[in-house]
């Protein structure tokens, strides 16, 4: 489908795209969550599995942010800004995956909506040894209905508590996989996206029937 | 004789009526104090950015935004864009979108904020130069989640 309102322009020659009167279709984006809270690995599990190094937006944090990162008496500052990473895995020309690696605090929940809205599912990356990070990601995820997983991420192969522990810390349902993983290693990061997937698949199939 | 270096030696006390930092010791930056005619400073504290601040280029709007503008959603521009009256990141945007690509790459391609990045996009679609290919589903269907699936298995 390639609907053009203005069907005329395309007479103006000059100013075609590079790639000549073909212009290519876009593919159709899907995206993967991959939350977390500061420090346990979402930049390198993006990193490990894109194909561009990841890219870093800037989005403005607002008064949700106000008396959590306070920035002191003196400043006037209402808004912080916060860094979001992303890249992306070319499945084929017609289909696209992105990640999106995204602080998990309660105070980055205003834009979660935005994020969650059309996604797939969700990896949220915990580090055991902070592992009350990530519970705002799990509560938000939860009620928003969107399929996670939770990945433990085992900094050198060092896991300092087995699975079921980590599930009693978090409280999450029993159908909710929790598998580790090495953020630094392409084929460990693509397992655990594979379990996201299973999740998502099992959501669209109920979606269907 | 007095000791430059050292004005607060007691052996060598300063000159009266001059405070120890303005005499001049030769040597490095000395304090001046501005002169009352001095040009009129710089921006206030906190207002020293050298770029445009971000509701500048929205024309102040801070949302409105569409909701169907996700941070993948892929915009093209159209042939002929680039010929229009556009502001200087409307035209970066323009430039760069000759290939599809997602909104999350104009924001960090341009380092332009997120949120005005989508505003924008969103004023370049209503003009006419852009495409903003909406999907029509909220939700990928099973046949897209497999080829998502086999896709990535087949990534070593």
């Amino acid at each position: 489908m390639d609907f053009d309102p203005y069907p005329d322009r395309r007479v103006v020659g000059t100013a075609r795209v590079p790639n000549g009167p073909q212009r290519t279709a876009p593919p159709v984006p899907v995206k993967i969550i991959v939350a977390g809270g500061f420090g346990v690995g979402k930049t390198t599990t993006v990193g490990a599995i894109s194909e561009i190094s990841p890219l870093t937006t800037e989005a403005e944090m607002t008064m949700e942010g106000v008396g959590v990162d306070d920035p002191g008496q003196a400043s006037g500052k209402t808004t912080t800004t916060i860094a979001m990473d992303f890249g992306c895995v070319t499945i084929d020309q017609t289909l696209k995956l992105y990640l999106f690696g995204t602080p998990g605090q309660t105070r980055f929940a205003f834009m979660w909506d935005d994020l969650v809205r059309g996604a797939l599912g969700a990896l949220v990356v915990v580090d055991t040894t902070r592992i009350d990070d990530c519970y705002p990601a799990v509560d938000y995820f939860e009620r928003a209905g969107l399929p996670f997983v939770v990945g433990v991420n085992t900094f050198n192969g060092q896991l300092g508590y087995n699975l079921d522990e980590v599930r009693w810390a978090l409280a999450v349902r029993d159908d909710v996989p929790i598998v580790q993983f090495d953020a630094r290693f392409r084929g460990s990061v693509r397992d655990a996206l594979l379990v996201v997937l299973d999740q998502a698949l099992d959501k669209a199939m109920k979606m269907r029937s | 004789m007095r000791h430059p270096a050292d004005p607060d030696d007691p052996e060598h006390p300063a000159a009266p009526g001059v405070r120890p930092y303005l005499r001049n010791t030769g040597t490095g930056a000395r304090y001046q104090p501005a002169p009352p005619s001095a040009p009129p400073p710089g921006p206030p504290p906190g207002e020293q950015t050298t770029s445009l601040r971000p509701f500048v280029l929205t024309s102040g709007r801070v949302d409105g935004l569409d909701p169907n503008i996700g941070l993948e959603t892929q915009v093209s521009s159209h042939p002929g864009a680039l010929s229009a009256r556009l502001s200087p990141e409307q035209r970066a945007i323009v430039h760069l979108c000759g290939e599809p690509l997602s909104v999350a790459e104009i924001s960090a391609r341009l380092r332009m904020h997120l949120g005005v990045t989508r505003i924008l996009v969103g004023d370049l679609r209503a003009a006419g130069h852009l495409d903003v290919h909406v999907l029509e589903n909220d939700f990928p269907d099973p046949e897209t989640i497999m080829r998502v699936i086999r896709g990535l298995r087949s990534i070593s």
